[in-house]
């Protein structure tokens, strides 16, 4: 992506990562962190990612650039942690768009 | 409204409806065999009334479910953007084509018709919008792995259980105020203990198989499909969450390209 490198920005905008941060950090959160998987949140992440934005922001640094892609690589990796039961499609199933009296036995 | 509350959120996959070739006995077997006897409008015996008629207005809630479908399309964040999602996979939904309010038998809130691509809605055991708009959620997420995946609801219970699972988990079925006000009263994990549950139930609601096999089915696919969180990117436990999750999907494009 070299030739893009003066049209990058961040993935999200500064203001979602704390946005993110303090949602992760709020009471209602982390009850249903405890309640889904019996731990507490790890809302680090967010926070340093916002300072990174932020300081990309002032000064376009590389490093920063760097940092938040790796962060954000890793949550789309954490979100693909999973072998799928099925095989995804190339196209949509043919008959979704199909007229209902086509095919059924009866009038709907 | 109470009686039913432990099961009106029943909500249960349907296999695809077969040929009108065969027989009236081996039509039969298959609303056993495959729950369609829940739905006894799309089976065989068609509505009561006729569509349009006085009848209809007078003695069902069909204009009641279709009032809250709307809502639900237009003001839901769990279906905004599941709704937004099968758009971009190639299956826009249609209202009246896609939607289909209809009586159904039980406590059955719901269900999928793959052979007809078609959200089933029991207007007459949903009479609260929450309820529509977690009903309307719970079957797009079956109607969107129907989109993006090669999924067998006729014969693979593999496929049909993580359906389930995936749906009793990002839907909001499983909340725990739901849980509360059905007298289930758990905190630590108590999220995944809810979604076994309740897809264990789906599966036995409509296929003729063993407690016991169906619990050995859910315990294969729980962790994979209990993961995949597609297409809010995590698990929205309220519409604050939804509505994170619907800003992150408006976003990708950026979030893509910027990766």
């Amino acid at each position: 992506m070299a030739g893009s490198q003066s049209n990058w920005r961040p993935p999200r905008s500064c203001d979602v990562y704390w946005c993110e941060f303090k949602h992760c950090k709020s009471l209602f959160n982390r009850f249903h962190e405890y309640y889904t998987y019996g731990r507490a949140p790890d809302c680090q992440q967010w926070k340093e990612d916002y300072y990174t934005c932020k300081e990309w922001e002032k000064n376009h640094s590389t490093q920063a650039k760097e940092s938040l892609q790796e962060s954000e690589r890793k949550r789309v990796a954490e979100q693909r942690k999973f072998t799928p039961v099925w095989e995804l499609r190339q196209t949509p199933p043919a008959d979704w768009h199909m007229p209902l009296n086509q095919g059924k036995p009866q009038d709907s | 409204m109470a009686q039913n509350r432990a099961e009106e959120d029943e909500f249960i996959n349907k296999a695809p409806l077969q040929e009108s070739r065969e027989t009236e006995e081996e039509r039969k077997r298959k609303e056993e065999e495959f729950g369609y006897g829940l739905y006894p409008e799309r089976s065989g015996s068609g509505s009561r009334f006729k569509q349009g008629s006085i009848g209809e207005s007078l003695f069902t809630f069909r204009h009641k479910c279709h009032i809250m479908l709307q809502v639900a399309m237009d003001t839901s964040p769990y279906a905004k953007l599941l709704l937004g999602a099968m758009k971009s996979s190639g299956c826009t939904v249609h209202k009246d084509r896609h939607f289909s309010c209809e009586d159904c038998d039980g406590t059955v809130s719901g269900g999928f018709d793959a052979a007809t691509s078609q959200i089933v809605l029991c207007q007459n055991n949903i009479h609260q919008q929450a309820h529509m708009n977690r009903v309307v959620t719970h079957e797009l997420i079956h109607a969107f792995d129907h989109c993006r995946a090669r999924v067998d609801w006729f014969n693979s219970f593999r496929h049909l259980a993580c359906s389930e699972i995936r749906a009793a988990n990002l839907s909001g079925d499983c909340s725990f105020v739901n849980e509360i006000s059905r007298f289930n009263f758990g905190l630590k994990e108590h999220h995944q203990a809810c979604v076994r549950g309740r897809a264990l139930r789906s599966i036995l609601a409509v296929r003729k198989v063993s407690r016991e096999e169906a619990e050995l089915v859910v315990d294969e696919v729980f962790d994979s499909c209990f993961h995949d969180h597609a297409p809010f990117g995590r698990i929205p436990h309220n519409k604050k969450d939804a509505k994170f999750a619907y800003r992150d999907y408006e976003n990708r494009d950026r979030y893509y390209a910027n990766l």
